[in-house]
């Protein structure tokens, strides 16, 4: 569903960030995305959510040629992909419906059908009574939930996590985990960046480890929390 | 253009605060310059026409019985003339008022040889070819002299077309620094929403979906700015009428604000709008283009 092959990554004239970056995602696939702090994550993921086009290499999403993809296409593919930000990046001045409600809204998606989708998400993460708070009024927990509704509404094909427990406590980023895990187990295809190797091998999916620029695959163990 | 805008920009923002009012100003100055270079032209044009409704003709000769003789053959000639309603001569009494302020109070029986000045008024619809009218005028009576007041009305509508390349001018240069603040404001609003313009394209919103919560939020900016420059010069403009009317007929009396030319007042917010919002589209859209 989504590869990459001999993918390098620079910013400007400076270093390669990534080198030779080769991997690919099958459909409903589940992988962490390990490293230590300097190694290319964000960049990777920034690559994995279309923020980017690598400096080299081929890209492909669902199917398309990064490199022959129009700008005007790339709209289109975002769509299919969500990404639940470290720092939420959730619009302060909306409600938490109003921020989960943003991409049906993009999509067009009829007022009563996003109230339906919306109120349904929303409690499904646990949600339902805050549903018109702000976010300056919601716990980091919460605010992380919004965001991973919000990353999720359009059930995409694609989900993008950088770091989603590393401003929650212990049990909020088992919670949030066991989100992850149930919505891959409805078909998403899902990565999930982390520092945390508790995490990691609570669940025992494979795992693509970045070092210096450069990337690895490891097999998954059997998870741990037999909850996961 | 007008598609259901999906407005993801918070209500209010600081920076932006001031730009009604920079626009404000901005027309304001834009629409006392309009109605300035308007109202020249139309004093000039009210004026020009009630001077070539009407022209005079001298007869300058020495020899009193010489210069009667040539006056009786010139208003023959004039009031044969098609398009020409009446030639009359001034009396004696009105010429010397007419000089008075250069001889002054001379007794008409003076040995000053005093020209004859016939004065003659045209149809209201007609127009007589006042070149070759003096030329035959020349060929009947050697002394008379045709003014149709054209060597210094040229000159009059030479410094008013002067004037009115000015104003214009002034309006260009206000339009222009407008767009430039517009650009301005526009790339401090970008700065501001920098994080949810990005959150939106990660979305997978289009260029134009984001663009179109700027052209909302510029269109409110330039009508604002706009309506209030527009009051203000009106209202100035009526102060100026009011001042013209007391002061009498002038050059700046006609254009200034009559019901009709209200008119044309309320287009310029509505111009105004459209351009902040047009600016604010192309600024924003070439900002996203340096987005992936």
């Amino acid at each position: 569903m989504i590869s990459f092959e001999n993918v390098g990554m620079r910013y400007g004239m400076g270093n390669e960030i990534l080198t030779d970056i080769g991997f690919s995602l099958e459909r409903k696939s589940f992988h962490f995305l390990v490293g230590p702090s300097g190694a290319g994550k964000t960049t990777l993921l920034k690559l994995l959510y279309l923020a980017h086009r690598p400096s080299r290499g081929l890209v492909n999403f669902f199917g398309k040629d990064l490199a022959t993809l129009e700008r005007s296409a790339l709209p289109r593919i975002r769509r299919r992909i969500g990404v639940v930000f470290q720092d939420f990046r959730l619009f302060d001045h909306l409600t938490a419906f109003e921020n989960v409600a943003l991409p049906l809204r993009l999509q067009g998606a009829k007022k009563a059908q996003v109230a339906d989708h919306v109120e349904e998400l929303l409690s499904w993460v646990g949600l339902e009574d805050r549903m018109h708070a702000r976010p300056a009024t919601l716990s980091g927990g919460e605010k992380q939930r919004v965001a991973i509704a919000r990353a999720i509404i359009n059930k995409p094909d694609l989900l993008v996590a950088d770091e989603p427990t590393g401003n929650v406590d212990a049990e909020m980023s088992k919670r949030l985990m066991h989100l992850f895990v149930a919505l891959n187990k409805e078909g998403t295809t899902t990565i999930v960046a982390t520092h945390d190797e508790t995490l990691v091998r609570s669940v025992g999916a494979p795992i693509l480890r970045l070092e210096k620029g450069q990337i690895s695959l490891e097999p998954g163990g059997k998870p741990i929390d037999p909850g996961a | 253009m007008w598609g259901r805008t999906l407005q993801f920009l918070p209500e209010k923002s600081l920076r932006e605060g001031l730009l009604p009012w920079v626009i404000g100003v901005m027309l304001f100055l834009c629409t006392l310059s309009l109605a300035g270079a308007l109202a020249i032209g139309k004093g000039i044009e009210n004026w020009s026409l009630g001077l070539t409704s009407n022209f005079s003709v001298q007869i300058v000769v020495k020899d009193a019985d010489e210069r009667q003789r040539q006056t009786t053959a010139a208003l023959r000639l004039l009031r044969a003339t098609p398009g020409i309603e009446n030639a009359k001569t001034l009396a004696d009494a009105e010429i010397m008022a007419l000089l008075a302020p250069w001889l002054g109070d001379m007794p008409i029986s003076s040995e000053l040889p005093i020209p004859t000045l016939i004065e003659v008024n045209l149809s209201e619809t007609a127009t007589v070819d006042t070149i070759a009218l003096a030329e035959r005028l020349v060929a009947t009576a050697p002394g008379a002299q045709l003014d149709d007041h054209q060597a210094w009305m040229s000159q009059i509508l030479e410094l008013a077309t002067v004037v009115q390349l000015l104003l214009a001018g002034v309006v260009i240069m206000v339009v222009l620094s407008t767009v430039a603040i517009v650009i301005f404001g526009c790339r401090a609003g970008l700065a501001t929403h920098q994080e949810s313009i990005e959150i939106m394209h990660l979305m997978g919103a289009e260029d134009k979906t984001i663009s179109k919560a700027f052209d909302a939020r510029y269109l409110a900016h330039g009508l604002k700015g706009g309506f209030l420059g527009v009051l203000l010069a009106a209202s100035v403009l009526w102060l100026l009428t009011d001042l013209a009317e007391s002061m009498g007929q002038g050059l700046i009396h006609a254009g200034l604000p009559e019901a009709s030319s209200l008119l044309w007042l309320s287009v310029l917010p509505l111009t105004a709008s459209l351009l902040t919002m047009l600016t604010a589209r192309i600024t924003v859209r070439k900002a996203l283009l340096e987005l992936m």
